[in-house]
């Protein structure tokens, strides 16, 4: 599921997926810290950021028909580090992030580029990745938490009675 | 397109607006006068496979409409990547369902009449050819062998040399011709000129 992309990858390794699905949510204000050295130089873009609808799709239930929900704004772009002469085959950074925030697609390829490089790859997960995976996850706590404070328990007979029964094994 | 694929490809221009528009003036130039040389220049960084012109003029012409054909050595290449990513352009398997078609130099061309010729209710549906050739050349005198060409857009007369081009094209081309106001329009591409032949162009051949 979606939300298997912000869990800390226990003993695998780091998939381009999951730090895509992570960058795309993480806020501009933890990406440009971690970034604004490489961020510096302005990149060879193959792609200059653009934004665009995107048509997000479907289904009820998770299983039912697949339907049009509605447009979303999504940016992308793709870039090559390293100014205008980059080195041929260097790692091309891509990203399509929610919204119209051209720095935050920019931000975004310049992590995916980097973190393509094994060498980076570390230091770069604990300086960046880390912030995003726990802001993330607060946010959902604190979604969670919203949500849990409005929860109705229903009681049922069935349920009371299953209850009852359970009592009684306990008993004997 | 895998990420090695990714990795390895060129940038298109780097203002897309004035960069297509510059090529795209070279082009109109090339048809509005036909058989006449044309250089292209642009900063794109071209694909390895394909002369650059010809890669150039297709990134300027192509967009996510368009339905293009490539000739076995272009497709599955670096060219259609490249082509695929910056334009957006559909690549199909048919000559006849394009709108453009790119011949690499030494491909087998397929027929003219292979392409889409439009119809005479709406001509301009048929299929713009860019054939990468070795060189085009306006030569006065010399021994290559060359080719007069008549029609709009010529004063006179012109003469134009193409070298690396299949023999059998000029008489493709009078058939071309003779469908007027239907057929392909063509671009011959060398690797940094271009030299255009609209349908309404006549060749006559010189020994």
């Amino acid at each position: 599921m979606f939300h298997g992309f912000d869990t800390e990858p226990a003993a695998r390794p780091l998939r381009r997926a999951q730090w895509l699905a992570m960058l795309a949510r993480a806020p501009v204000s933890l990406l440009e810290p971690a970034l604004a050295q490489h961020a510096e130089t302005p990149p060879q873009w193959l792609r200059a950021p653009e934004t665009g609808l995107v048509m997000v799709q479907g289904r009820a239930g998770g299983t039912g028909e697949r339907f049009n929900l509605g447009e979303v704004t999504v940016t992308r772009c793709a870039l090559r580090l390293g100014g205008d002469a980059p080195q041929p085959g260097a790692a091309v950074g891509v990203a399509y992030v929610l919204g119209r925030s051209h720095r935050h697609a920019q931000l975004a390829a310049v992590a995916d580029a980097l973190l393509q490089d094994p060498a980076q790859q570390a230091a770069l997960d604990a300086r960046l990745l880390a912030p995003v995976r726990a802001h993330l996850s607060a946010l959902r706590a604190q979604r969670h938490a919203r949500a849990q404070a409005s929860k109705v328990e229903f009681f049922t007979v069935a349920r009371e009675a299953g209850g009852a029964d359970m009592d009684e094994d306990d008993s004997e | 397109m895998n990420a090695n694929m990714l990795s390895t490809l060129g940038a298109g221009f780097t203002d897309a607006a004035l960069g297509s528009q510059a090529v795209f003036r070279s082009a109109l130039q090339a048809l509005s006068h036909p058989g006449r040389i044309v250089e292209l220049s642009h900063d794109a960084q071209a694909p390895s496979q394909g002369h650059g012109a010809s890669a150039a003029l297709l990134l300027a012409l192509l967009d996510p409409d368009c339905r293009l054909w490539l000739s076995p050595s272009l497709a599955g290449s670096d060219a259609a990547a490249w082509l695929r990513f910056h334009t957006g352009c559909v690549l199909v398997e048919e000559p006849a369902q394009a709108q453009f078609a790119w011949i690499g130099q030494g491909d087998a061309c397929p027929p003219l009449d292979a392409f889409a010729q439009g119809s005479d209710a709406y001509p301009d549906q048929s299929a713009t050819c860019v054939i990468d050739v070795m060189e085009v050349s306006a030569p006065a005198e010399g021994n290559l062998p060359r080719w007069t060409l008549r029609g709009p857009g010529i004063q006179d007369r012109t003469v134009l040399a193409v070298e690396g081009l299949a023999p059998a094209f000029a008489a493709q081309w009078s058939a071309n011709h003779a469908l007027f106001p239907r057929g392909v329009d063509v671009f011959l591409a060398a690797p940094r000129r271009i030299a255009g032949l609209p349908r309404a162009t006549r060749i006559e051949q010189e020994a």
